[in-house]
This record gives C-alpha cells, sequence and structure tokens, in this order.
C-alpha cells in the first residue's frame, strides 16, 4: 500500500520538527495512545487503544527514526499489532518552509496483515486519514498554543532522566514512559471511540505522523 | 413401467410448506452474519473520479468497505462472457465492483459490511462518489444511430451480427406477387421474481472451505464461478440453492457481482456475510429482457401463402453481454414458428445500451419472435382479406412433415428439427375453445353495449429441454426412504411433486417415500441449471434412468432371494414379488439393506446384510463391478432440443371512453409431449399467461433519455393483478417428444410467448387502427386513436363503408 500525503504547520520547519519528535507531544497529540515509551535514541514503544464494532482492540508498536536531516528529512520505520491484526510501514517524511508556516509531505510504503487487512484499503486509509488529520490539528494547536499541555510529563515512577531536554536525545536513554490522553480514564475521547477498524494502519500510521490524505496506488 | 402416477394430477407437496411460511429463503438463513450493502452508480454513463469513505466511518457497526481496488487475481478481472460465440465478436462485461467507468445505473461500485443491513445502508449512504457524466446511450435507436458510443472500443454499439438464412431471400422476395415491409417495436419487461436475488457466504477458515446460498438457477455453475474468481479448489466450494421464490430467468443469469463479492467478505473477514437484493436494486441491477425493434418483410401469394421472410432484428443487450447472443439466436431462430417457409432470413443485430443488462427472462426472445411472426399473419390476411386462422392454416407444417428439419441453428449449437407436433390440431382446437367463427357476433354483441371487441391469436414452437445434459441420483435406504437428488434447481416448480412421480411410478413405490433434493451441490454436483423449459425434460429423464437402475439392481438382488428370474419380478407399493404370486415377496427396504454386505450391524434390518448370515461362498460380498447400497446415478444427455408448441386466442373488450383494455377471455391449447402432472401444467400456463398480460398491457421499463428508470418500484412498475388477469381456458393436446425416454416436452415458458402478439392482433382487430408497438396503454391506444397519420386496418376500413363503428 502506497500512501503519500501533506499538511501544513504553523510553524517554521525548525520548530514542528522539535514538536513532532518531542515524545511527550506524541504523547498526547497520537489520538488513542495510553502509553508511549522511548526505548533507545530515536525508539519508541507505544500501546494505543482504540476501535468499535467488530474489531476492537490495544496495538502494540515501535517506531523507529533514521536518517534524519533536521529540520529536512527523516525516515520512519513503525511496525505494530494487535487482535485485529499488524501493520509496517517505511515512511520519508520532508519538511519544507512556506512562509511562516511548514509544508510537511510525506511518502509511506505499508503493509497491513491479519483480519484488518480484510476491511477494504479505503476504509483503513479512510480511518487512518481521520486519525492524521486529528494528529495534525492536534500538532498545530501544540504549535499555535491553541492548548495548554496536561499530564504529559514523563510519569515519575518511570523517568530516570528527569534532566530530559525537549531536543536533545540523552546520552544514555532509559525507558521513560509518557502517558497519552487515551491513557488518561477521563480523557478517553468519544471520536477515538468511532475509529474501530483499521486501528493498526491509523494509529500507527498516525504515529509516525504521515497520513493527511493521500493517493492509494494500485496493489500490484 | 408403473404409470400409476405419471400424468396424474398429483398435489404439489412442496405446498404445504412453501405456503404457511414454513418455506426456507435465502433471507431467512443466517439471522447472525453480517449484512452488505451496495453503493450503486446514479449515472448511466459516467467515469468515476473519486471514492471518499470518510463519512461512513462515523457509522457504528460498520465493519468494512470494498472498491474496486481490494479486488485481486481473478476478481480484478471482468466477470465471465458465460456464452462465447463465434458473431459475439465485441463481447464486454462489467467487474464485480466498477473499475474506473460505470455503464449503467445501478452499477455496483462499493461494498459496505455492517453488523446489519441497516447500519451497512447508512454507512453506503455517507460514501461519496465523485462522477465525471459521459453522454447515455439509451433504447435500441439510438444504440442503432450511435452519436455515441457505451464502450468506447465499441463505435457502432454494436456486440454482435447474428445472422441465418435457409436459402436466397431476395431473388424469392422479388418473385413474390406479394410484398409487405413493415417495422414493429417491443419494449423492456423484466423477471420480477417475487424473491430478489441473495447471497449468503460462510467461510470456514480452519478447513479452508466456503459454503454459500444463493438464490440462483444454477447452483454447479456459480460453484464453478466462485471457485474460479476466488481462488479455491472445486472441492473446497459447495453452493446451496435454497427455497428460491421465483426466477423466470433472472437467476440463470451468474456469477452476479454480488455471489462473488459476498464469499470473498466472508473469507476477509473471517464471519459470515449475507446481502439481499431489495427491489430497487432489483429494478436497476438484476437484469431485464424484451426490448427489440423488427423490421420485417415477407413475401407471400394470393391465397395468404408464403413465399419468402426476410427479418432484421435490432436487439437492445444492455451495457453487457455476459450471456452472450444467445437470446438473438432464440428470437432469429423461434421466429419461424409453426410455418413452412421456403426461404428465411434473419439478421439480429445485437446493440449496447446504457441500461441494465439484457439475459433471459421466461420466453427468451420467443415472445418477441412470435409477436414477428404472427403479427406477420395478421398484416396478409388483412392485405387479402383473409381470416387470420385461414391464413394461418395455409401455411403451417403439416404432421407428415415431421421430423422438420428448419436448416437453422439452435440456441445449443444444434439443428433446429421439430421432433414432433400437430400444429393444424392446435388450430382447431383453438378455434373451438375460444369461439373464433362467433367472434362477429361477439363483436355485435359488445358493441350494442357501446364496447369494442376484437379477437386475436398467436401460434409458437418452443423449443425445449436443451442440453449439455442433466443428472439423476436415486437411493433406497434401508429404512425405506427413497433419496432422490439432480443438481439442477427449483423456484417454485413443483419438482419435488413431478420428480418424486416420475420416481414413484418408475419405481413402484409410495410417493410418501420420496424425498427430491435439488440445486445442492453436495447432493449433485454435475449440473446445467433451470432454464429453456428444461427442468421435465432434462432432469425428469436422467432421474427416470436413475431410478430405473435402481429398479434393475433391486430385482436382481430381489431375485437372488426370491430364487426367481428378474424377469418374474415386480416391484409394487414397495415390494418386490414374484408376478402372480402374492406372498413371495421381499420388501425394497429390505433389498436395499441386503444390498450393503456390512460386518457391524447397528439395528435389526442390519443383521440380514451382515456377515454370518447366509451367503455364497463362492463370491466376494461385492461381486466385480458390483457396488454396495440400492442406488443407481444417470444422465440425461440429448441430441437436440425438443420442440413444444401451442396457440393462443385473447378477446378484448375496449372502452371507447377510457381506452381501457380488458382481457374478456383467453384460450390456450397447449402440447408439451407426454404431461408429468397436468395441474402443474395447467399452473405453469396459468402463470405465463399473466406475465403475457403484463407484458402487453402493463410491464415496461420506463428509462428516460438519460438512462434513468423512472418507474423503480411497484408503484409505478404495473403488474397485473388477478383483476387484470382474464379466466383462462385451456386445451391439451399430447404428441409425445420421440427424442426422450418420457417423451416429454417442456412447459415452464410457454404460456408467456404468444401474449404480447395475441393481445395486439385483438386490439387491432378491436379498434381497427394498427398495432406497431407493444406493451400499449390505454393512454397510447387513446393517442392512437386521435392520431389521424395513425394506419387503419383494411379490415375496419370494411367494417366503416359497413356502418359499424371504428
Amino acid at each position: 500500500m502506497n500512501l503519500d500525503g501533506s499538511a501544513v504547520l504553523h510553524a517554521s520547519p525548525d520548530r514542528v520538527w522539535e514538536v513532532i519528535t518531542d515524545p511527550a507531544v506524541l504523547a498526547r497529540t497520537i489520538p488513542g495512545c495510553e502509553s508511549l515509551e522511548q526505548t533507545g535514541q530515536d525508539e519508541y514503544r507505544m500501546n494505543v487503544t482504540v476501535g468499535v464494532g467488530a474489531i476492537r482492540g490495544t496495538y502494540a508498536g515501535e517506531v523507529r527514526l533514521s536518517d534524519q536531516q533536521r529540520p529536512k528529512s527523516y525516515v520512519m520505520h513503525a511496525s505494530g499489532a494487535g487482535g485485529p491484526g499488524n501493520v509496517r510501514a517505511t515512511v520519508t517524511i520532508n519538511l519544507e518552509a512556506d512562509g511562516d508556516a511548514t509544508a510537511l509531505t510525506y511518502s509511506a510504503d505499508a503493509v497491513v496483515g491479519g483480519p484488518v487487512a480484510g476491511v477494504g484499503q479505503r476504509m483503513i486509509s479512510g480511518v487512518a486519514k481521520r486519525m492524521a488529520g486529528q494528529f495534525f490539528t492536534a500538532i498545530d494547536d501544540e504549535l499555535t498554543g491553541a492548548v495548554v499541555p496536561i499530564a504529559s510529563a514523563p510519569s515519575a515512577a518511570a523517568v530516570s532522566d528527569a534532566s530530559l531536554a525537549a531536543a536533545g536525545a540523552p546520552a544514555a536513554p532509559a525507558v521513560r514512559t509518557f502517558a497519552g490522553k487515551a491513557g488518561v480514564p477521563a480523557g478517553t475521547s468519544g471520536d477515538v471511540q468511532t475509529l474501530a477498524l483499521g486501528a493498526v494502519g491509523g494509529a500507527l500510521l498516525t504515529l509516525i505522523g504521515v497520513l493527511v490524505g493521500y493517493r492509494l496506488g494500485r496493489r500490484g | 413401467m408403473t404409470t400409476k402416477l405419471f400424468g396424474e394430477p398429483v398435489r404439489r407437496r412442496e405446498d404445504a410448506r412453501l405456503i404457511v411460511g414454513k418455506g426456507r429463503y435465502l433471507d431467512d438463513i443466517g439471522h447472525n452474519a453480517l449484512a452488505a450493502a451496495f453503493v450503486r452508480s446514479p449515472h448511466a454513463h459516467a467515469r468515476v473520479v473519486d471514492i471518499d469513505v470518510e463519512g461512513a466511518l462515523d457509522v457504528e457497526g460498520l465493519v468494512a468497505i470494498y472498491t474496486y481496488d481490494d479486488l485481486t487475481g481473478p476478481m480484478a478481472e471482468p466477470l465471465p462472457v458465460l456464452i462465447p460465440h463465434p458473431q459475439l465478436t465485441a463481447p464486454r462485461t462489467g467487474y464485480s465492483l466498477a473499475y474506473e467507468k460505470v455503464h449503467h445505473v445501478g452499477e455496483p461500485i462499493v461494498m459496505v459490511v455492517a453488523t446489519d443491513r441497516y447500519i451497512a445502508e447508512d454507512a453506503a449512504e455517507r460514501i461519496v462518489v465523485t462522477y465525471e457524466e459521459l453522454p447515455a446511450v439509451v433504447g435500441v435507436d439510438a444504440a442503432h444511430e450511435a452519436r455515441h458510443a457505451v464502450h468506447d472500443d465499441v463505435p457502432d454499439n454494436v456486440s454482435a451480427r447474428h445472422h441465418q438464412e435457409t436459402g436466397d431471400v431476395e431473388p424469392a422476395l422479388a418473385a413474390s406477387p406479394h410484398t409487405l415491409t413493415f417495422t414493429q417495436y417491443i419494449e423492456r419487461s423484466a423477471s420480477m421474481p417475487m424473491e430478489g436475488r441473495g447471497v449468503h457466504a460462510h467461510w470456514d477458515a480452519d478447513d479452508r472451505s466456503l459454503r454459500v446460498y444463493t438464490a440462483t438457477q444454477a447452483s454447479t455453475s456459480v460453484r464453478a464461478a466462485i471457485a474460479a474468481k476466488l481462488e479455491l479448489s472445486l472441492d473446497k466450494v459447495e453452493v446451496i440453492a435454497p427455497d428460491v421464490g421465483g426466477g423466470f430467468g433472472v437467476k440463470i443469469m451468474h456469477p452476479w457481482p454480488e455471489e462473488l463479492l459476498v464469499p470473498m467478505a466472508a473469507m476477509n473477514l473471517g464471519a459470515d456475510v449475507k446481502w439481499s437484493e431489495d427491489r430497487r436494486e432489483h429494478f436497476i441491477s438484476s437484469a431485464h429482457e424484451r426490448q427489440q425493434k423488427q423490421e420485417i418483410t415477407v413475401g407471400f401469394d394470393d391465397d395468404g401463402r408464403l413465399t419468402a421472410l426476410d427479418v432484421v432484428v435490432w436487439h437492445d443487450n444492455g451495457a453487457y453481454t455476459p450471456y452472450g447472443i444467445i437470446i438473438p439466436i432464440i428470437t432469429a431462430t423461434q421466429l419461424i414458428g409453426p410455418y413452412d417457409i421456403p426461404v428465411y432470413r434473419v439478421r439480429v443485430d445485437s446493440v449496447y445500451t446504457n441500461t441494465v443488462i439484457v439475459t433471459p427472462y421466461r420466453g427468451a426472445g420467443r415472445p418477441q419472435a412470435c409477436y414477428a411472426m404472427e403479427r406477420t399473419m395478421d398484416r396478409i390476411a388483412d392485405v387479402l382479406g383473409l381470416d387470420r386462422a385461414v391464413v394461418r392454416e395455409r401455411n403451417l407444417i403439416q404432421s407428415s412433415q415431421f421430423p422438420y428439419d428448419a436448416h437453422l441453428t439452435f440456441q445449443d449449437g444444434r439443428p433446429v428439427v421439430y421432433d414432433s407436433g400437430d400444429y393444424p390440431g392446435l388450430m382447431a382446437k383453438l378455434k373451438d375453445l375460444v369461439g373464433w367463427s362467433g367472434a362477429e357476433e361477439l363483436r355485435d354483441d359488445a358493441t350494442a353495449r357501446g364496447k369494442l371487441l376484437g379477437v386475436g391469436m398467436a401460434m409458437y414452437v418452443e423449443g425445449t429441454g436443451p442440453g449439455p445434459y442433466e443428472g439423476g441420483h436415486v437411493q433406497v435406504l434401508g429404512s425405506g426412504k427413497v433419496l432422490v437428488a439432480t443438481g439442477l434447481t427449483s423456484q417454485g416448480q413443483g419438482h419435488e411433486t413431478s420428480f418424486a412421480q416420475i420416481v414413484a411410478s418408475e419405481l413402484g413405490v409410495p410417493i410418501e417415500d420420496v424425498e427430491v433434493t435439488t440445486g445442492d451441490t453436495r447432493r449433485f454436483p454435475y449440473a446445467v441449471g433451470t432454464f429453456a423449459s428444461r427442468a421435465a425434460v432434462m432432469s425428469g429423464n436422467a432421474i427416470a434412468l436413475a431410478a430405473r437402475g435402481v429398479r434393475e439392481k433391486a430385482l436382481r438382488i430381489a431375485a437372488d432371494v426370491l430364487e426367481a428370474s428378474p424377469d418374474d419380478l415386480e416391484i409394487e407399493d414397495g415390494v418386490v414379488q414374484v408376478k402372480g404370486v402374492p406372498g413371495t415377496s421381499i420388501p425394497l427396504r429390505t433389498v436395499a439393506v441386503l444390498s450393503n454386505p456390512l460386518r457391524y450391524a447397528f439395528d435389526e434390518a442390519a443383521k440380514q446384510a451382515t456377515q454370518f448370515t447366509s451367503h455364497d461362498d463362492s463370491k466376494p460380498p461385492v461381486a466385480p463391478g458390483d457396488a454396495p447400497g440400492l442406488e443407481h446415478r444417470d444422465y440425461y444427455s440429448p441430441l437436440r432440443s425438443t420442440f413444444a408448441s401451442g396457440a393462443h386466442a385473447a378477446v378484448v373488450e375496449i372502452d371507447p371512453a377510457t381506452w381501457e383494455i380488458d382481457v374478456v377471455k383467453y384460450a390456450v391449447v397447449h402440447d408439451c409431449g407426454n404431461v408429468v402432472n397436468p395441474m402443474i401444467v395447467e399452473g405453469q400456463v396459468h402463470g405465463g399467461v399473466a406475465q403475457g398480460v403484463g407484458g402487453a398491457l402493463y410491464e415496461r421499463m420506463a428509462y428516460d433519455s438519460d438512462g434513468q428508470l423512472q418507474n423503480a418500484s411497484f408503484m409505478d412498475f404495473l403488474m397485473p393483478y388477478a383483476s387484470e388477469v382474464p379466466d383462462v381456458v385451456i386445451d391439451h393436446q399430447q404428441t409425445p417428444s420421440p427424442l426422450n425416454p418420457l417423451g416429454i416436452k417442456g412447459a415452464g415458458e410457454a404460456g408467456v410467448i404468444p401474449g404480447t402478439a395475441a393481445i395486439a392482433s385483438a386490439i387491432e382487430d378491436a379498434v381497427g387502427r394498427r398495432i406497431t408497438s407493444m406493451p400499449i396503454s390505454p393512454t397510447e391506444l387513446y393517442d392512437l386513436m386521435r392520431n389521424p397519420a395513425a394506419e387503419r386496418t383494411a379490415a375496419s376500413a370494411g367494417r366503416a363503408e359497413n356502418g359499424v363503428l371504428a
């Protein structure tokens, strides 16, 4: 499945980069995110709970960033699995200044497997697109100060490096866990509840911040 | 042969189940299945630019959404051209879900699966498809003009040019004392079964096997299509036609997109999935039939005898040609009817239009053929001032001419050779039955009451029971129950009764012991399907042969036990006995037990077949060439079709104030050879006549020039009620077919064939204006009567001179 898309974010590429690679921000902007763990340099593990109807579940995923050319481009490798299925994706992200804003474009190559793969490409990508939209709106809100971050600091018990700097990677990374909105019971949004199928595709591809809209290539 | 049930009016055994709500139709199966619904094209011709499912995602209970992009392998290929033919030079078929373009309103584009049908429909409604509209081609004339093409690569819109000729028609016409040339139209109608189509699929993921229920007329072929399209081994697919609420042809078409997509979804989702067609879907996405433009030139002598007939037909095949040119072939070959025509040429151009596909509907090209031929007879009579019956009589094939070779090639690729019949006999009976000679008194009587009365008639010959084959399996159980299976399907024809009658008669068992199963590939995997009035001819004979095989084996086993010659044995009421020696007998159920040598006894009866009971040590328990069990499987494969025939007459009364047309009497003389069950045959005739009346007076598909079907509901599509269907008087004639063991011919479609022709003839007789387009409504008749350019018949001009109204 080839997916391409773009988004306009209201900040400079540097600022976008800073936010979009900040695990604390990601944890609270990814729809349905229960927790986000940093497991190494540019490596994360996360749990997302989404789904209604016939297929609902918790999905565990891993994400790794590579080929970083701050603030212009990077490549994300994502994989994840849950009851309804699994997904693996490689995504190239480009940031380009556009006046005061940043044009983000991405190109993804994703493989979706398991029962969720049987629900139809437009279904999966429709959910992913929806979640990507929510994600980028949330990111943009972060950038423009429309929301005040809450409950996004690493939980005390899990943080071993209290001197976390937003843009700096710790020299000897230890496991740090960030609570997502979905991890706060009261914060479970109705919107997330409606996102049933394609949750693996949606959540994980959203995690890597790539799905805004795309043209679906014909399956070879 | 025991004949006590063959030919008897046995009451339909299935009715007890069907009429009290105990039928098991498609929608009665799988209440917990996920439900499918479809997004269908609202445009007759358009490019699909975009499909946006965003809006559907909020619908709680949505499970899956499929578009063409989800189809892989053979599913991504076009649907099959079921019946290829060398003259079908530009076949086109659609895809299960539209690829790039749609070619008629109703073509499926998206399949939605949800937890129930309501939710599936809600989700489907929220999917936004963006179209780029393209010009629509609607009707045979527009197709013929070809200002626009339905398919870009078929610029003349012609899918096939079918032609046949029996001689050099042009010199024969040139040499004819008289010639007539005229053009006439017949409109679209459709099968309209009470139950639409429907599919239920169950996928066993562990066994990797699929069970599909579908309201089909061809379960074995649907099975093969599913296996091919979904890339499954045939043994992993079983297809069952449950009780099917009418077919009338539309369900012989297959595989329908839904018959492939619903199983595909079940496999993808690992869950049962079901779809039942709603009525609007049936109107816009199943199949129609009948529209033709006919250009006829006929040559004849002073006595009204035909010298040559030249016919050009423009046949509307709709958007695609999955069923090939079967209907054009049938129209072309059945057009000659019961008449001996010295030289005949026919060309049928099958043309694409942006409308629903055209596949056989009861009659399948024959009503149009009959309309062409019989209206020709009416015109000749009018020109010559002869009685319409007399002109027909002078042209009839005589009984001495059988077998009559028409020098044409039929829909089964085999020669049109009329095997038997008595056409003058039909005509004589018809005239008596309708009171043809008293028509003028009837007219006078109606005139006195202020009504216009007319009589009309039409005759037909119908090729029935085409091959390639059907099979039957008959098995006698140790309980005495007789299981009968044939692969051909049932849609309410009474097969459970008529096939049981055949077996009861052949085998000599009570009909109560006989159980018939049809259309279940688990029970009989080799079959063709139910169409072309072939069930009784094909499966009836196959089952008879299978029953004879069982009988032979039963007599052989019983002869051993009774120490008699098989020739001296008979089977009566399920007991094998020595003829003329009462008491020397063995029940058939015991023979069934003995037919299967056993090691293990599981009940008292079985003990008789175990190894320590008496036996002949000199032979193995199962002799070479023999098989355990009292059962036999056999097939009937005919050399060619058998030709049934009939003659209908209608008496109509027309109110000159409202132009309401009332069919006050309808007479049928019917010849389908030997009759298995006259009550069932009469039921078939009654139903056919009702559809014939509908086709003549009420039913049409009202497409506008944009290809929108404007009457796609039972509010606007008129079907005759009991109040519109006349009392039908029937007389039978039986000329057995020499082609098959039972001497039978098909009866399923006959009743509908001459309706349009006979009623058009009667209306024309009543009003004295040429009827050139059918069906005809009171409004159209009113317009015709007020049109000064409308052609008056010579007969009415003659009556006008004599001071008679009209």
